[in-house]
């Protein structure tokens, strides 16, 4: 909301407060100043004169020579290029020595060989927004009305001496979207008084008024019309023009400029039909029937449907409530009666019908914040008074009000008990000092004893809870005088639960092991997600901002792919990243209920590893990946095993399912080339971890044990098995084999081998074996028993040869 | 015997002369060989003790001892000082550059956010705060209308949202955790907690905006929880994250789902308060927004608002990074490019 300083100067005395000092106070209060920026945009020695002669300039067709009047005797000799410097206007004139906005200087000059003293100005050049004026004033030179004084400085005619403060209204201050409630706002803030007229007399036409008016939704609480005769279709005041400007509203012509000043005086809209096309003249204010059609007064056909409210006649709909008039009641160089309309329409229904057909109007949002029911009246008699001083108009007939049964209150009454504020807010304050900010607001109060009645006026539809009260003191007291004070509650424990514990200690540890965190975007493009096959079908957005961006994912692969990608291609060789996050998950589309959000430890190796003086940089294979998941689990306390796994999407030969328990609880796999492909990288090895199943597999705490008092002894054996035979079912072939005797203390494989020396299809795979005892050592005849029975369940179940 | 005595002077005079050449541990044993072995020159001497007089005998004896010890002692002076030696020069040889690298343990690095993040819950987690998650995938219900934001209310216009189906959405804010929280408390007191997790807004991704971001909500309930103590917890916050000489300013400002509402600042963390560009020259700088919990809301929660009273808060991590890390575009949070997210690799 922009707000003109000098307009609420008018209004209430702000004695030598600066705009900033203001501004300051302002946002203190809650209403947050985002910008005060003077209307003089660096314009000076600039004033009104008037062209009193013009001729071709005789060295070029496109320039003028113009005598000026600017009341100093002596017409000045200027050269101008606009089109339409004729003789008669009178115009801003910069003088010799003037400045205009972007640090222009004016001086002295010959043009083309004709001297020049000075330039006649468009509103660009005097930094007038273009945007905001009539499109006769937006071209050439900005001319001003006839009786303008010449010789006036432009500043003063202009109200470029004025600061506009354009505040961060929070929605719930609708009363604030008015120069009224500023008023109001800033009188209570400084302590001071105001002079804002609250009541207006309004001049009535004799007679009674034409116009019937018949309220036949009940969307509409209350709907007041003025007719007016005579209206001289002229501009409006210079001053009211640049009071709309300075507050970002477009000036047109009278009619539309009274109807906007009342609405920023009061915060009220107002609309005018012509009189003449309302059928009947009878006004109807209904629901639209779905599929009706109006032409609004931007020319666009719009269908209507039943949950919008518009005004008709008994024959057609002539606008939509709240939102835009009808272009066959528009007001036209013709018009000769105008109907001036203020009414309430319901606030969600403006709101819906807006964001139907895309609207957006100053109008539209004070209905949709909601209006005051108090100011409908007044705001429609100021119309009308400022119709009949300004545009020679004659009103017929008083105004015509209908309303609802039940009308809105202007007041309603909060209990309010100081004590119990101090109590809420936690600081002192005395129930005089709270009286006075009651009444400094304009509420009443009504005291009796320590329990007290808070009145409040309709335009402080904000206010209607006893919190509500709280807050009014406590900002205007000044939250700077709320102490700082600690919560007396009784003692809780803070600690993390398992999950989010698991999740800290799974964080450090994967980047303990040289791995990235990243975060990325859960929503993205279902051809991102094509390559992964899922039987999930990604959530979609109603309305989504992009392509790239319009479903949930299914899976964190391809955000992870997508990061790879961009290192790739920004000269990172490689690397190992990890996200904690979540895919989205249902089975029923379109969606009903919540779905499932399921939670992982998504990984992704690609690229090259950083080579380094003891290690050349290579590829990252599968058993990085399979390294820093072991390393992992077993620091998170899980027992997991690989078994090969069928992800269509992994490389059959090289991915494996982590299996805890019984449990499959994440997967690990170079990307399938096809995957890899898709996603636009060369090779990558991919593993993910699900939360709520490694959660449900984590072992008991730890035990100790006592260490062994007796040397245990270690075996070595080389065996040939085939080639295709897993490591891990010969180590669990030896495990289980030996399990009953209790004695087996350790086991792995340290090397396996291929080529010379082992037949074709065949591999030597070297096991390592520890026997312990714990009541004595080991015997070499023991000792060879073990391994003599382990060589033998491996022959047996695995056709292994002792390798000489 | 004067002349054996003249000999064996001699013979030490020599053997002394000839060990302070030695440099090689080799020659060394040669020199022990030759003049303290079976056949060495001191022995033969000493042989000769057998022609001399019974009363010589012992001096001479005497002499050849000393003169033994004399050789004995300077071979084992000689031996250290030529092993020293020798060890210095092997040392000197192994000498290697200690300025190359070491061998790499793979170190990553915790995203800024997290790492904000975690910092956060340890502060109120050391207040006696828990931490609960929930849901991404909201209700409107839970979103809006429980949070005193009926539909149609203007004030959801200050958040865009993306909605999945009539009724569900991405969640806007940590907010309806409060609600869910208060009811799975089922009335009990006092709730403190905060909950961290992903938002989304219908924002178009510019510098300082992000269609999915991070935020904190906090949550006290309670009975006879006042506005003060909201600005007491914040300050104790602020002081933890920031720096003892943080303090924090509220302003008043509008929430649906807090009663009284205001705005939070911190001295800038940039300027301490003296005013810069980070903070517009203003010195303070807007973190979190926050207030009293409406009574409405603790009403629709099973919380009678007569009775118990509480405050909420919510900041936006990627903020505290920024102003942190010295980041000036959000897109950079979310892009995870590794040269950027290198620079967080300080444990």
């Amino acid at each position: 909301m922009k707000v003109s300083y000098q307009w609420l100067r008018e209004y209430v005395d702000l004695a030598d407060l600066s705009p900033e000092a203001l501004a300051d106070k302002l946002t203190s209060a809650g209403l947050a100043v985002d910008a005060v920026e003077p209307r003089n945009k660096g314009v000076s020695g600039v004033v009104v004169g008037e062209i009193v002669a013009a001729r071709q300039h005789p060295n070029a067709d496109r320039l003028r020579v113009c005598m000026v009047n600017v009341g100093t005797g002596e017409p000045l000799q200027i050269v101008c290029g606009a089109p339409n410097a004729n003789p008669g206007l009178r115009v801003p004139v910069a003088l010799p020595g003037a400045t205009l906005p972007g640090g222009v200087q004016i001086r002295r000059t010959t043009l083309r060989g004709v001297e020049s003293n000075g330039m006649l100005c468009s509103a660009a050049e005097i930094g007038l927004e273009t945007r905001l004026l009539p499109s006769a004033q937006a071209t050439g030179l900005f001319v001003l009305p006839e009786e303008t004084p010449i010789g006036e400085d432009i500043v003063k005619v202009l109200c470029l001496d004025d600061v506009v403060l354009d505040i961060d209204l929070t929605p719930n201050r609708s009363d604030c979207f008015s120069i009224r409630g500023l008023v109001h706002e800033v009188a209570a803030i400084l302590r001071s008084r105001h002079s804002f007229p609250e009541h207006i007399e309004a001049p009535k036409g004799a007679g009674e008024s034409p116009i019937a008016i018949d309220l036949a939704t009940e969307r509409c609480p209350r709907y007041e019309a003025q007719v007016l005769d005579g209206i001289n279709q002229t501009s409006s005041p210079l001053w009211m023009q640049m009071r709309l400007i300075a507050m970002g509203i477009r000036t047109i012509d009278l009619v539309v400029d009274v109807t906007n000043y009342v609405m920023l005086e009061w915060g009220q809209p107002l609309h005018a039909f012509d009189a003449d096309s309302i059928a009947q003249s009878q006004i109807v204010v209904r629901q639209a029937h779905d599929g009706e059609e109006l032409v609004t007064l931007d020319g666009q056909k719009r269908t209507l449907t039943r949950d919008m409210i518009v005004i008709s006649d008994p024959e057609k709909a002539i606008g939509l409530a709240g939102v835009m008039g009808g272009e066959n009641s528009e007001i036209t160089a013709s018009t000769r009666r105008i109907a001036l309309e203020s009414a309430r329409f319901d606030g969600s229904s403006v709101r819906r019908t807006g964001q139907r057909l895309g609207l957006r109007s100053e109008a539209q949002q004070r209905f949709e914040k909601g209006v005051d029911p108090a100011a409908i009246s007044p705001a429609l008699a100021r119309a009308t008074a400022l119709l009949v001083e300004l545009g020679g108009a004659r009103p017929i007939g008083p105004s015509v009000a209908v309303h609802q049964e039940r009308k809105a209150g202007d007041s309603w009454q909060i209990p309010f008990v100081p004590e119990q504020c101090r109590e809420a807010l936690g600081f002192a304050i005395s129930n005089d000092e709270m009286e006075a900010i009651f009444h400094a607001l304009g509420f009443g109060v009504h005291r009796q004893e320590d329990k007290w009645l808070v009145e409040v006026p309709s335009r402080r539809a904000d206010v209607t809870l006893t919190a509500d009260l709280y807050e009014e003191i406590a900002r205007l007291h000044g939250y700077d005088n709320i102490p700082s004070t600690v919560t007396v509650l009784p003692v809780t424990p803070g600690m993390r639960d398992r999950r989010q514990a698991m999740l800290a200690k799974a964080r450090v540890l994967l980047v303990n092991m040289g791995l990235f965190e990243v975060r990325t975007y859960a929503l993205t493009s279902p051809d991102a997600l094509a390559p992964l096959s899922s039987p999930y079908r990604p959530i979609p957005l109603l309305l989504p901002m992009s392509d790239e961006r319009r479903v949930l994912r299914t899976h964190l692969l391809p955000s992870l792919a997508e990061v790879a990608v961009h290192n790739l291609a920004h000269q990172v060789p490689g690397g190992a990243v990890f996200e904690i996050g979540k895919s989205y998950l249902t089975s029923e589309l379109p969606l009903r209920s919540q779905p499932q959000e399921r939670e992982v430890i998504a990984m992704l190796w690609f690229g090259e590893t950083e080579g380094t003086l003891y290690e050349k940089a290579r590829r990252y294979d599968f058993y990085d990946a399979k390294g820093v998941l072991e390393n992992l689990l077993a620091a998170l306390g899980a027992d997991a095993s690989y078994v090969r796994s069928a992800i269509p999407w992994l490389h059959p030969g090289r991915s494996a399912d982590i299996v805890a328990g019984e449990e499959t609880i994440g997967v690990v796999g170079e990307l399938h080339p096809e995957t890899a492909k898709a996603f636009g990288i060369d090779r990558a090895i991919y593993a993910e971890i699900d939360v709520a199943s490694l959660l449900a597999t984590r072992e008991s705490d730890m035990q100790a044990k006592a260490l062994p008092r007796f040397p245990g002894s270690r075996r070595d054996i080389a065996i040939v098995v085939d080639r295709e035979t897993l490591v891990g079912d010969l180590l669990r072939t030896v495990r289980e084999r030996l399990a009953t005797s209790g004695l087996l203390q350790g086991l792995r494989a340290f090397d396996v081998y291929v080529g010379e020396g082992v037949p074709e299809g065949r591999k030597s795979v070297a096991i390592t074996m520890f026997f312990q005892h714990a009541e004595h050592t080991l015997t070499d005849d023991e000792i060879e028993q073990l391994v003599a029975t382990a060589i033998d369940a491996l022959r047996v179940n695995h056709n292994a040869q002792l390798r000489s | 015997m004067e002349a054996l005595i003249v000999q064996l002077r001699r013979l030490q005079e020599t053997a002394l002369a000839e060990l302070t050449k030695i440099s090689a541990t080799k020659d060394l044993t040669n020199w022990r060989v030759q003049y303290l072995g079976k056949k060495s020159e001191l022995n033969a001497l000493s042989k000769q003790m057998g022609g001399l007089r019974q009363e010589e005998r012992p001096l001479f004896g005497e002499r050849v001892n000393e003169v033994r010890n004399a050789l004995e002692a300077a071979y084992l002076e000689r031996q250290t000082a030529l092993a020293a030696a020798e060890q210095a020069l092997r040392l000197a040889q192994e000498t290697i550059d200690i300025t190359l690298p070491g061998r790499a343990i793979g170190r990553g690095a915790i995203h800024p956010i997290s790492r904000v993040i975690q910092e956060i819950e340890d502060i109120f987690l050391g207040m006696g705060f828990s931490i609960v998650d929930g849901p991404e995938i909201e209700t409107d219900h839970y979103n809006f209308e429980l949070l005193n934001l009926p539909k149609d209310h203007p004030a959801r216009d200050m958040q865009d949202t993306f909605y999945l189906s009539d009724e569900l959405l991405l969640r806007t804010h940590t907010s309806p955790m409060q609600v869910r929280t208060m009811e799975r408390m089922q009335g009990d007191v006092p709730i403190k907690v905060i909950v961290p997790g992903r938002v989304y807004r219908r924002d178009e991704d510019d510098a300082t905006h992000s269609h999915q971001f991070t935020q904190i909500e906090g949550l006290v309930v309670g009975e006879g929880i006042r506005m003060s103590d909201l600005k007491g917890t914040l300050e104790s916050f602020a002081k933890a994250l920031f720096g003892p000489e943080q303090r924090v300013r509220l302003r008043p400002s509008y929430f649906p789902f807090t009663e009284p509402s205001a705005e939070v600042d911190l001295l800038c963390v940039h300027c301490h308060g003296e005013g810069c560009r980070v903070c517009k020259g203003t010195g303070w700088i807007e973190i979190l927004g926050a207030g009293m919990v409406h009574p409405r809301v603790l009403d629709m929660s099973g919380y009678d608002s007569t009775r118990y009273s509480g405050f909420a808060f919510g900041m936006g991590p990627e903020r505290i990074a920024m102003l942190r890390y010295g980041i000036s575009d959000i897109r950079l949070l979310y892009q995870n490019d590794l040269r950027f997210l290198a620079q967080f690799a300080r444990a």
